[in-house]
């Protein structure tokens, strides 16, 4: 019997051209390894044990098969015992694909009473494959009915869990009908559906079937799901409106299979929790795929080569399978990607895709949603399950958050975020305890695609206000930094679909101009609002004021470079604290932005003018008045002295002349300027001291003064006096210079 | 942080497993209590209280019934931003008996803060702390120019901006 020579030679992979999907074969027998793989290597005395389980398993599956009545399990105790023999090896090792046949066979014909074949479904632990023929002939068992109920959901239950285990799945598809048919079934449907999701392809689309679900009332999530699939596939047929956002559409089913998967590939693969390299079959160089956790399963493609319909000539790529289709593994080079990019066939289980340079490739050019659909879905799941603040076990931690940077990576790439990570990150970030995956967390919160104001304000602005006020310094700087990041994801999106007229990007709302300048302006006042919350609590520190002007220096620039008619000053907060702050970096810092506010503004009231139509944005009055008030200030900061006279601003720096003169300060007209500025004054000491025998600083001097300010790498000065401060006044200005001394 | 007078006061629930006693010990000046009122025997001896952190574990209905009950005894002063609510246990969320709307109930109908912590892990322990410890800064009245009040309607939900 076959099962019998399997047992005493070491596991083959299983006959066919495809390759097997992981390595699960080396977990069967203890004692083989790969030597490709850094699996552990059994010891010889487990062997011997290992034998003697063989062997009692096999007298199990032999007894069970030869059954032919109905036995009772409390009166028997050798049914017991083979019950007892089966899980014990199941939960241990996991069965061997001769194995399912059998005890499916027995499960599902009714033969016994339900605890008997509970117990034997929940020990049907795959540990390599499942052999599609014990999966036929337990569908044709569903479909005669002679199981309870609750064994027939168990069933499905099982199916959806280790549908991935299952090596060959064309006979599967072909009985895509009688699962459909199934779908009337109450309590099965939620089930069916998840089943069918995993099973469509587009050709099932055509299929007639279908139009029948139109009708069944009670939109139901795991309907919406099967019908938004349809919908991908063949939207002409499918005509009711199904809502756009992604929600989780099928409920984790609760089982014992997948914990015992994972603890038997954690006890086979040792301890090591980081990913390791993975090589699929052993014959041919394959293409790496990282699997980037070895406790999570991602199962790696699989090659379903045989009798496949033909693509009718359409120039797009059908995902499932195709003519000829050329299998993901052997993808190694991009000229390959390209030869066969219309034979592609996508693994069936998205997650391998993440780390595949190749695939993602492909996912940018052709822009299939069905597949973003299943990648989301497939995130959406494992974010959900694996987040280690929201788990019963965070000793996974590390995996999760390689897991997190692989997300981010493929976003990078990809260049916009995914929308079962926005779910994921407004769904924990208000219970987030600031802490756990951190940095991971905060580069994720970059990508967050453009949503509406109340949507973001409640999920994200207000837990990330709430952490950022009473956590540290740094932990500031890093969310101003990944707020930055937001914003130019957000205005490099805008420019890129600028000209594109028919958007069919995924994107919630703001298509907009005007919406997208709202939630964009909203941004930046929640930032200009906790920057000078933060400023206050922090007593000015320079390192948090680098990362607050560095997002300025991002939203000065908004009209001319990424051609977005929006122009927002910093709050006041931001502004006086680095005008008069201690170090040079900030003040040369505000003086560049300031520059680039002026330009942008002169470059707006040009394009103002000279147009003859009216422009659906103009910078209002007040806009440029704020900018004056700045400006006086700064300029009375800077060179004339004047500041504490002049500025007009509400919260600026005029004060009376009676409190002046109470300060007793000596020359209060010309003592405050560029030369005496507590950010420059070191460089004033520095100049002198080089030209030594020069008291002050006036005449020639001061321009002398000035090109040594910009040989010392002060260029945003430089822009700022060249543009801002007009020379003419240079005359008399060094008269009052003169005057001292 | 030495010349920090004031004091925290963490009202928690007997049964919260001892890693409390290490979130007290990383903050130093900081008492323990059970539940309010505290006994008036200690009253003269007592310093006066900056912060008070109720702890709720999120897996049991009691410690919620416990900190309601104790939130009658709390001074109306004190809910204008000397207040906050500590929740533990959000890991477990498939166990939990508290469910989170009752959580935010209790910060909209106290306007307090919420803050969330593991207190399994000890870098989730410290991160805690910390932010407790900037918490009872502003509201011992170290940081010039913020008020325990303007940080009070900082945390709400409904700041404007």
């Amino acid at each position: 019997m076959q099962r019998r020579q399997s047992s005493k030679t070491p596991k083959q992979p299983l006959q066919g051209h495809h390759k097997n999907q992981t390595d699960l074969s080396a977990w069967c027998k203890g004692g083989r390894t790969d030597p490709e793989k850094s699996v552990e290597n059994h010891q010889t005395p487990n062997s011997q044990k290992n034998d003697r389980q063989q062997d009692s398993l096999e007298q199990a599956l032999c007894y069970f098969e030869k059954l032919q009545d109905r036995v009772s399990l409390k009166k028997n105790s050798v049914l017991q015992q083979h019950l007892a023999t089966v899980e014990s090896i199941a939960l241990q090792r996991g069965l061997p694909p001769e194995g399912f046949d059998v005890l499916l066979n027995v499960a599902l014909s009714g033969k016994f009473a339900d605890t008997v074949n509970t117990c034997l479904l929940k020990s049907l632990v795959p540990a390599s494959v499942i052999p599609e023929s014990s999966i036929i002939s337990s569908v044709s068992w569903l479909c005669v009915g002679k199981c309870s109920g609750n064994i027939q959901l168990l069933f499905l239950k099982w199916l959806i869990t280790v549908f991935d285990f299952i090596d060959h799945k064309e006979q599967i598809h072909a009985l895509y009908g009688f699962f459909f048919s199934f779908l009337q079934d109450e309590k099965m449907c939620p089930y069916v559906c998840h089943l069918l999701y995993l099973l469509t392809r587009k050709e099932n689309g055509e299929s007639i079937q279908w139009c029948e679900m139109e009708y069944y009332f009670g939109m139901q999530s795991h309907l919406q799901a099967l019908l938004s699939l349809y919908k991908l596939f063949c939207p002409e047929l499918v005509t009711i409106t199904l809502p756009g956002k992604m929600k989780t559409y099928f409920k984790n089913s609760e089982g014992p299979w997948k914990a015992a998967i994972n603890a038997i590939r954690r006890r086979s693969q040792g301890n090591s929790p980081l990913s390791q390299p993975l090589f699929l079959g052993t014959a041919q160089p394959q293409s790496r795929k990282r699997k980037w956790n070895t406790q999570l399963f991602i199962p790696a493609s699989s090659t379903n080569r045989n009798n496949l319909e033909q693509d009718s000539g359409k120039n797009h790529v059908d995902l499932y399978s195709a003519n000829k289709s050329f299998p993901v593994e052997q993808l190694q080079t991009f000229p390959q990607l390209l030869e066969n990019i219309h034979h592609l066939e996508f693994p069936s289980q998205m997650g391998s895709v993440l780390t595949n340079p190749l695939l993602l490739h492909y996912m940018n050019c052709i822009k299939d949603e069905s597949v973003y659909l299943r990648l989301n879905y497939w995130m959406g799941q494992t974010l959900q399950e694996e987040c280690t603040w929201c788990v019963a076990d965070n000793q996974y931690e590390d995996e999760f958050k390689d897991f997190l940077e692989t997300v981010y990576k493929t976003e990078c790439f990809l260049q916009e975020g995914f929308s079962s990570c926005e779910e994921f990150l407004y769904k924990s970030l208000p219970l987030w305890d600031g802490f756990c995956c951190r940095s991971q967390i905060l580069r994720l919160v970059s990508w967050i695609p453009l949503g509406n104001f109340s949507e973001m304000k409640s999920h994200l602005y207000d837990p990330l206000a709430q952490l950022f006020f009473t956590s540290s310094l740094y932990f500031k700087c890093s969310v101003l930094e990944s707020l930055k990041e937001l914003l130019q994801n957000w205005l490099n999106w805008h420019v890129i679909h600028l000209d594109s007229a028919s958007d069919s990007q995924v994107c919630s709302l703001n298509t907009t101009l005007s919406g997208l300048v709202n939630v964009v302006a909203e941004l930046i006042q929640f930032v200009g609002w906790i920057s000078t919350v933060a400023l206050r609590l922090e007593n000015n520190p320079t390192f948090l004021l680098y990362f607050i002007l560095d997002f300025y220096e991002t939203v000065c620039d908004m009209y001319l470079r990424y051609s977005l008619p929006l122009l927002i000053m910093p709050p006041a907060g931001v502004f006086y604290p680095a005008l008069l702050s201690m170090d040079s970096v900030s003040l040369n810092q505000l003086c560049y932005i300031m520059y680039r506010y002026r330009t942008n503004l002169v470059a707006a009231k040009e394009n103002e003018q000279s147009k003859k139509k009216i422009l659906q944005f103009k910078f209002s009055s007040q806009t440029y008045q704020e900018y004056n008030q700045y400006i006086i200030a700064m300029v009375g900061c800077l060179w004339t002295s004047t500041a504490f006279q002049k500025d007009i601003h509400p919260q600026g720096l005029r004060m009376d002349e009676e409190l002046l003169k109470k300060t007793a300060m000596q020359e209060l007209k010309t003592s405050f300027n560029i030369v005496y500025h507590p950010a420059m004054m070191g460089y004033a000491v520095l100049f002198l001291q080089q030209v030594m025998g020069w008291a002050n600083i006036w005449g020639k001097k001061w321009n002398w003064y000035l090109e040594y300010l910009y040989t010392q790498g002060l260029k945003g000065l430089k822009l700022f006096i060249e543009s801002s401060i007009n020379r003419v006044s240079q005359a008399s200005r060094s008269k009052a210079g003169n005057t001292q001394a | 942080m030495a010349n920090c007078n004031g004091y925290v006061l963490l009202v928690k629930w007997i049964p919260l497993p001892s890693y409390l006693a290490k979130l007290g010990n990383v903050l130093s000046f900081s008492r323990i209590a059970t539940s309010l009122p505290l006994p008036s025997e200690g009253d003269h001896l007592r310093p006066r209280i900056d912060l008070i952190v109720f702890m709720i574990d999120i897996k049991s209905k009691y410690s919620l019934r416990n900190v309601e009950a104790s939130l009658a005894y709390v001074d109306a002063s004190f809910f204008l931003g000397k207040v906050c609510f500590l929740v533990t246990g959000v890991g477990r969320l498939n166990c939990c008996s508290v469910e989170m709307s009752a959580i935010w109930k209790l910060r909209e109908v106290y306007s307090s803060p919420v803050l969330f912590c593991e207190l399994e892990l000890e870098g989730i322990r410290v991160a805690t702390a910390q932010r407790l410890l900037r918490m009872l800064e502003i509201c011992a009245g170290l940081i010039p120019g913020v008020s325990a009040l303007y940080f009070g309607s900082l945390m709400s939900s409904s700041a404007n901006y």
